[in-house]
């Protein structure tokens, strides 16, 4: 089959691999109709996740048909039309039960190398290194999903692959954002970063009950998108904008109730801490640009709280911790737990309260990937989100 | 029989004062630290089952290839002994091992009589607070030269790690029916660097049966 391969920093190669196989009795090879690209591959793209391997498979966004199940699959057969998250959980342990489902304690089998790094181990994901498990992603025509009476949403209505394909990571990632800045009616709430999470955070935050959503980006396309869900914009680019007085002109002096930080490690500034996180990176004293979390620690108001959706990998620098401390704020963050969203969120674009492929600005063949992950990356054309047919 | 990888020990009981379970009186003991040529592991995970089920998976022995890495077979030799083989790379290692304490629902305890490997082991099963499971804790004692240690480091896998890695190949297989698995996987060329980390990250260690290598999905 074709696939996206990840080669080395800034190397990426669509080649012939191998198919997938059925591995474990509760697998299924799904052959792929719609895929993505997600900002958080431009992480991989970039060298800034440890534990990636020459030749491995990209992708964690993907839906299709399945092709063939293992003999223990019960839940889906051969044909039906599913959309996959991105986040593989077992479904039987403690924190499964608990519904924290990105933090399965079975499914990721290299469970030592991150428990090395983070303490404890996370769950596997698609295509995102070997720490996270090594699977192969999903930029591809196949994929081998595991525990497939868990995982994979039915899809049984008409909807288009396009209107349900950003239920397999984004949109759930967007709304859990919005569910963890702990909205309450009347709340105004800050979203730093307006690609395809931050869209979903700001639209999500409107139906948890926001009344204002204030979205800062720089981007003129990505900020238009925010307007139109009826979010107040600020560039933070523009001459004479300081985010943190602009944030607390549009609040009446107090600061958002909450913040959402769609950005993460390779956050950009234009101002002096731009260049001390680039070059403290560049020499290996820190591993992550932390630019919106300092800003969102000191933006959102007393006793307010701060969701980080924004993936972080490592050492962070800087991090003004007296004033989250000082000012009693609440901090909530990690990988989305998929398996709770999927179905409600369905539902919603099933009722047409929102059609999620309204942010899509490319539609690319698997040969065009690699150009695209560079086009993306070097931001030289206006990139919201790019879908992948791989079969074209 | 194959080259032992120890010298032969005296095998002694294990401290029960600081035994499997990780306090003495209410106040945290640490495990036993690495002397005399003797190397000690802790490790406990939290099992979505109740204790008996879990102490009767674990007696059941000769089940144990489908969840400790590189056994290849265990025979039971008698109510209370075993006969175990393992094979790292091209070596094959055998033991007889007696089982000293059989507690249902509680405890097993046993040690190696003969054989290529000298080690002592007890596993303790006591049911977590409000329905969150059993806590199993297991503690090991081998015999092992710092030498044979950094060897089977460079060659697989860390031998303290293994215990680690078995406790979660079984809490896996009971919980989710199946030890996850990822290769073979489909992948563009791997290349030097990419052939070298392949290694670090484990993808050449064996994976016990009961990720269904060994059975057709």
């Amino acid at each position: 089959m074709k696939a996206v391969c990840w080669m080395g920093t800034s190397k990426v190669e669509t080649l012939t691999v191998d198919d997938p196989q059925l591995l474990n009795a509760q697998d299924a090879i799904i052959k792929i109709t719609r895929t993505a690209i997600c900002g958080s591959d431009l992480h991989l793209y970039d060298g800034m996740i440890p534990t990636m391997e020459a030749g491995d498979v990209l992708g964690h966004e993907f839906m299709g048909i399945v092709e063939e199940v293992g003999k223990d699959v019960t839940k889906i057969k051969r044909g039906d039309r599913v959309v996959i998250p991105f986040t593989i959980a077992c479904g039987n342990c403690l924190f499964c039960k608990k519904k924290i489902w990105a933090a399965c304690d079975n499914s990721n089998p290299n469970a030592q190398l991150m428990e090395k790094a983070y303490g404890y181990s996370g769950s596997g994901l698609f295509g995102y290194s070997h720490m996270m498990g090594g699977y192969a992603g999903g930029q591809a025509q196949y994929a081998r999903v595991p525990y497939a009476n868990v995982g994979p949403l039915k899809i049984e209505s008409d909807l288009s692959d396009e209107k349900v394909l950003f239920l397999s990571d984004i949109f759930p990632t967007g709304y859990m954002a919005a569910e963890n800045a702990q909205i309450t009616e009347g709340d105004t709430v800050a979203v730093w970063g307006c690609g395809p999470v931050g869209q979903f955070a700001i639209a999500s935050a409107f139906m948890l009950g926001a009344a204002k959503v204030i979205a800062i980006d720089r981007f003129p396309e990505r900020l238009e998108l925010a307007r139109s869900l009826g979010a107040i914009t600020v560039d933070y680019s523009e001459e004479d904008v300081s985010v943190l007085e602009a944030l607390k002109d549009l609040t009446g002096g107090i600061g958002p109730d909450a913040c959402i930080d769609a950005v993460g490690l390779e956050a950009h500034s234009s101002d002096l801490q731009g260049v001390y996180d680039t070059v403290k990176t560049a020499l290996l004293l820190e591993t992550d640009r932390p630019i919106v979390l300092r800003q969102a620690i000191m933006a959102v108001r007393k006793g307010g709280t701060l969701s980080i959706p924004g993936v972080y990998g490592g050492l962070l620098d800087k991090v003004p911790f007296g004033a989250a401390f000082g000012k009693g704020i609440t901090m909530k963050m990690g990988q989305t737990n998929m398996h709770n969203y999927m179905t409600p969120l369905l539902e919603r674009i099933e009722k047409g309260q929102i059609d999620p492929s309204y942010i899509i600005s490319h539609r690319i063949t698997l040969d065009q990937a690699p150009d695209m992950y560079k086009i993306w990356r070097d931001k030289k054309e206006k990139v919201t989100k790019i879908v992948i047919d791989p079969w074209a | 029989m194959s080259t032992p990888l120890t010298e032969k020990p005296a095998v002694e009981p294990l401290p029960r004062t600081a035994g499997a379970a990780s306090m003495i009186d209410g106040h945290y003991a640490p495990p036993p630290k690495d002397k005399d040529g003797k190397m000690w592991v802790r490790t406990s995970a939290i099992i979505q089952a109740d204790p008996q089920t879990l102490y009767e998976r674990w007696s059941d022995l000769e089940s144990s290839p489908s969840w400790q890495e590189e056994i290849t077979s265990v025979k039971k030799t008698g109510p209370k002994t075993s006969h175990w083989t393992m094979k790292s790379g091209d070596k094959t290692i055998e033991w007889d091992a007696e089982t000293l304490a059989s507690e249902p629902g509680k405890r097993i305890a046993w040690h190696s009589t003969a054989g290529d490997i000298h080690e002592a082991g007890e596993v303790v099963f006591e049911p977590a607070p409000a329905g969150r499971g059993t806590i199993v804790t297991i503690l090991m004692m081998f015999e092992m030269g710092k030498i044979a240690a950094m060897w089977e480091t460079f060659v697989g896998r860390n031998p303290k790690q293994a215990v680690v890695e078995n406790l979660r190949h079984f809490k896996a297989l009971v919980e989710a029916n199946e030890i996850p698995r990822v290769y073979p996987v489909p992948h563009g060329p791997r290349g030097t660097i990419g052939s070298l980390k392949e290694s670090a990250f484990g993808e050449k260690l064996p994976i016990p049966a009961g990720s269904n290598a060994s059975q057709p999905a």
